[in-house]
């Protein structure tokens, strides 16, 4: 379970966060939707420690961080290692081949040693149809294949939860389509998946849960049935965006 | 012109041997010295830690903002009126290596910085250690970054050693300048000199585009 309970954040002037609390069980898709600037990403990235909020408490699976003291950096290790973040703009390593950045964190975490970390990664990069580029640099790869290694980096670390930040926003559609495939698979073999994203195909035919975030506060968590179904004003006016494209 | 080549011929030796003496291994041994100290500096400078960072930003200012000549001199000439006497040779190579030093941790910390954000992110979010972070994502991509600049640094720092003559050192230009007093032949003696810097410039260019190549392998050659 991933629970996050009344967590605040904000920037500068700018309240982002206003008493989040949500409670992610594991194995399900959960998708949270919002309009830009509704602080999707900031609640995505704030479960992986790349935000730390002013007030609230974090629990994943038996590890807890309560904010507002200093974090240890025991206590940032501990939570970050439950969950592992694929980015919008992949953020591979350049000058890693596209084995060792797979192969590497584990390694360096002392997850594995380096022929295990290896062999794995082998098998990770296979799984996302990256198995034929191994030795390639990312700098030569499309975007959509860069995206599958990158969350091929992501499983390599064994994380309880998978955090995809808009992954196909940079995306041209035939790409993305590649990289949601593998997402499909991932949520299939019932992985915790928390998903930000303007996907909302992919949010209607895989998510177990929606999250519909609203000037810093949860508008709707449930079903995506009740989701696409729900008759609040709000979310009337942010479906519409969609159906108008 | 024949002449030129024999007063060339006879003076070649002299000249190469102080090269090979003083310019070669003065350069070598300093921009060795100063990359440690920029890796220190540029370590302080982006530690974080104010009394650090402090310390950093005085030396580059101390050291890019005076000439080195007046380096030269201070430590040479004016330290042993504060009781510290150095030799010729450890008084250049100090005055080269913080001088060098300067400039180098100046380059060294606008390529950290060019980094991107999301590389920090990434090696964050696989739990990366802070040293892991240096060593697996920072470095490897900086020194990429950086290595044009060095080289530049180096280069600079090769012509500057032409300098070492004020503190009594026979350097390739000074032991030119002797022969040149000698034998009155000043465009000579001269060129010949200015041939030796333009053959050591040279080799190192080529180095530095080699190592460059080396270094960009993972850069798509359409935007290399």
């Amino acid at each position: 379970m991933l629970e996050l309970t009344d967590v605040s954040k904000s920037f500068g002037d700018t309240t982002v966060l206003r008493g989040i609390t949500l409670a992610l069980p594991n194995g399900e898709t959960t998708v949270i939707l919002g309009p830009s600037g509704s602080g999707k990403s900031t609640l995505l990235r704030t479960m992986n420690l790349l935000e730390v909020p002013e007030s609230g408490r974090l629990d994943i699976n038996g590890d807890s961080v309560t904010f507002g003291a200093q974090l240890t950096r025991r206590q940032i290790s501990a939570i970050r290692r439950r969950s592992a973040m694929v980015f919008q703009g992949y953020n591979l390593f350049p000058h890693e081949t596209v084995l060792d950045n797979v192969a590497m964190p584990p390694a360096l975490n002392g997850k594995a040693d380096r022929v295990t970390a290896r062999a794995r990664a082998v098998e990770l990069l296979e799984s996302v149809g990256m198995g034929h580029r191994l030795e390639e640099y990312p700098d030569n790869l499309s975007g959509g294949q860069q995206q599958r290694v990158a969350i091929a980096r992501a499983l390599a670390v064994e994380p309880d939860y998978l955090l995809f930040d808009e992954p196909t926003s940079a995306l041209d559609p035939e790409l993305e389509a590649e990289v949601i495939r593998v997402m499909v698979d991932l949520a299939r073999e019932r992985r915790s998946l928390v998903v930000v994203t303007h996907n909302i195909g992919f949010a209607r035919r895989v998510a177990d849960r929606i999250v519909f975030l609203a000037d810093g506060g949860i508008g709707f968590d449930g079903a995506p049935e009740d989701f696409f179904a729900s008759d609040s004003e709000r979310i009337r006016r942010y479906l519409n965006v969609f159906d108008a494209v | 012109m024949t002449d030129f080549l024999s007063l060339w011929a006879d003076s070649l030796p002299q000249l190469l041997l102080a090269t090979v003496k003083v310019t070669i291994p003065l350069s070598i041994i300093a921009f060795v010295l100063a990359l440690v100290v920029a890796v220190l500096a540029t370590a302080m400078r982006l530690s974080g830690i104010r009394p650090l960072q402090w310390i950093s930003r005085f030396y580059v200012w101390l050291f890019r903002g005076t000439p080195i000549l007046v380096q030269l001199f201070i430590i040479f000439y004016g330290l042993p009126a504060a009781g510290i006497t150095l030799s010729a040779w450890t008084s250049a190579i100090l005055a080269f290596t913080l001088n060098t030093g300067a400039y180098a941790a100046e380059t060294l910390r606008a390529s950290v910085q060019s980094i991107p954000r999301g590389q920090l992110e990434a090696a964050r979010t696989l739990n990366y250690t802070g040293w892991q972070t240096v060593r697996h994502v920072v470095a490897p991509q900086a020194l990429r970054i950086a290595l044009p600049p060095l080289g530049n640094d180096l280069i600079d720092l090769v012509k500057g050693t032409s300098l070492v003559m004020v503190i009594t050192l026979a350097d390739v230009f000074q032991v030119g300048r002797q022969i040149a007093a000698t034998n009155f032949q000043p465009l000579a003696l001269y060129a010949e000199v200015a041939v030796i810097y333009l053959a050591i410039f040279t080799v190192l260019s080529l180095l530095q585009s080699r190592l460059e190549r080396v270094s960009n392998r993972y850069i798509r050659s359409s935007h290399a």
